[in-house]
């Protein structure tokens, strides 16, 4: 047997073995070398002479890649079931875009406008953003492989129950999703202006202006303002992606209501909210002053409290009211 | 040019599939004899049913795994081949796969007798505009 045939063969056959299963290797290559020989032999019968480098060349190059034979060999192999990709999929689009980055908009925002240079924070925001999305997608990638090889998910598919698929949404629920992601965003940003400016925040300074210090009702209120804008940018955020659970929105908004008439009785309650001190202006231009916005804030805290109390005993009506009615689908099948 | 080659690729694609499941069952046929890997692939190619190397050996695998194929070494004209043949559990399932290919085929060759598609590749419509 020429050497150019022995060696040719036997490099290819190496590249073929590298990529099997090693239990599987010595047999899979001892009857591929077989086959190759035959097939050899068969092509020198027909031609009536040795195969030279050339025609062996494309014999070997007719069966293909050594990657691709070995492929053919190995199980299929899968690193999320297919049937969880519609899952996996949501998770990614709900932490990268629905939680990610309203967080890095109330984390970047203030300082972005407010920086000498918001280019650097916007790409700091970035980078940021880039680093944590690829962190994460390998957790959620790494969790999901979980599930799959030790398939947690076996059972599913005999236990679902027609009765609790979700409703079909209809133009009025896009209309209230939108709604309820708008009023998200805008929680959002609201918390992230009112961290930024009373943040550790005692007074306001202008220069050669003057000075308007806040009264210290303001530092015991931060958090919880902070916490109640925040509780109602989520309960918008999950009404965005949850349409149907009005049930809970009514029982958080309530809450978030009672507790937002509590601050602002509060802040009534404290009197003098600002106190202006300024060198330029007169005494009496000061007391003119300080009245108001002692007046206008007090009209400003009532006008909030009854938009409170209204919407408060709008979603305490709709708890009275009950469950939300049927879809029309399933009244009519009954 | 790029509508050809899709529906180019897309033929492609749909005679994968249809050749999938009936190289099983060739196969399987075949094999109620014995032989060993380019044997079976001659004979089948002499059948007119060609098939690739890298399609048939690992076919046999796994139909082997499956307990449809026995296989054993054995040296013939001085070398040593792997011989396949049909395992008791293949001898018992080939005869309703087989059945289910006859069900089968009788319903498509009924669907395409219905429609005037049996002995022709072309379709009425296009029969009639050649018309």
């Amino acid at each position: 047997m020429p050497a150019h045939r022995t060696d040719l063969i036997e490099r290819y056959l190496h590249a073929v073995k590298f990529w099997l299963p090693k239990a599987q290797q010595e047999d899979i290559i001892a009857e591929l070398a077989e086959d190759l020989r035959s097939q050899v032999e068969d092509r020198e019968a027909a031609l009536g002479h040795e195969l030279n480098e050339d025609e062996l060349v494309a014999v070997l190059q007719k069966r293909g890649d050594p990657l691709e034979v070995a492929s053919g060999y190995l199980p299929d192999q899968r690193l999320i079931n297919p049937a969880l990709l519609p899952v996996y999929k949501l998770v990614l689009k709900i932490v990268l875009l629905w939680v990610y980055v309203p967080l890095f908009a109330f984390i970047f925002l203030g300082p972005a406008f407010t920086s000498a240079r918001p280019a650097a924070v916007l790409l700091v925001c970035c980078s940021e953003y880039w680093r944590a999305a690829f962190a994460t997608v390998g957790m959620v990638t790494i969790v999901f492989a979980l599930l799959d090889r030790y398939q947690l998910s076996h059972g599913r598919a005999d236990d679902w129950n027609p009765r609790k698929l979700p409703r079909v949404p209809g133009a009025q629920d896009t209309g209230a999703r939108w709604k309820h992601l708008a009023g998200s965003i805008f929680g959002i940003a609201a918390a992230a202006c009112w961290v930024y400016l009373l943040w550790h925040r005692t007074e306001f300074s202008f220069p050669d202006g003057p000075r308007f210090v806040l009264a210290p009702v303001w530092g015991e209120i931060f958090w919880p303002i902070t916490g109640l804008t925040l509780a109602g940018a989520l309960i918008d955020l999950l009404s965005s992606l949850r349409p149907r659970w009005t049930r809970v929105r009514s029982y958080v908004r309530v809450g978030i209501d009672i507790c937002g008439l509590g601050l602002a009785a509060l802040l009534l309650k404290a009197g003098n909210l600002v106190d202006i001190a300024a060198g330029t202006l007169s005494v009496a231009d000061r007391a003119k002053a300080t009245t108001w916005i002692h007046v206008t804030s007090e009209w400003t805290l009532i006008i909030l409290a009854v938009a409170v109390i209204g919407d408060g005993i709008q979603e305490t009506r709709r708890l009275l009211r009950g469950k939300p009615a049927e879809p029309a689908a399933i009244s009519t099948a009954a | 040019m790029h509508t050809n080659a899709a529906s180019s690729e897309i033929f492609d694609n749909l005679r994968l599939e249809l050749r999938r499941g009936c190289l099983v069952v060739a196969v399987l046929a075949e094999l109620d004899m014995e032989h060993y890997g380019y044997a079976l692939r001659k004979a089948l190619d002499d059948h007119g049913l060609a098939i690739e190397e890298n399609t048939l050996y690992p076919l046999l695998r796994r139909l082997e795994s499956q307990g449809l194929l026995a296989s054993q070494w054995r040296e013939e004209e001085k070398r040593n081949k792997r011989f396949y043949r049909l395992s008791p559990l293949g001898e018992k399932v080939l005869p309703d796969l087989l059945e289910e290919w006859r069900q089968m085929n009788a319903a498509l060759a009924r669907i395409l007798g219905e429609r005037g598609l049996a002995g022709s590749p072309v379709l009425p419509s296009q029969r009639k505009e050649e018309e």
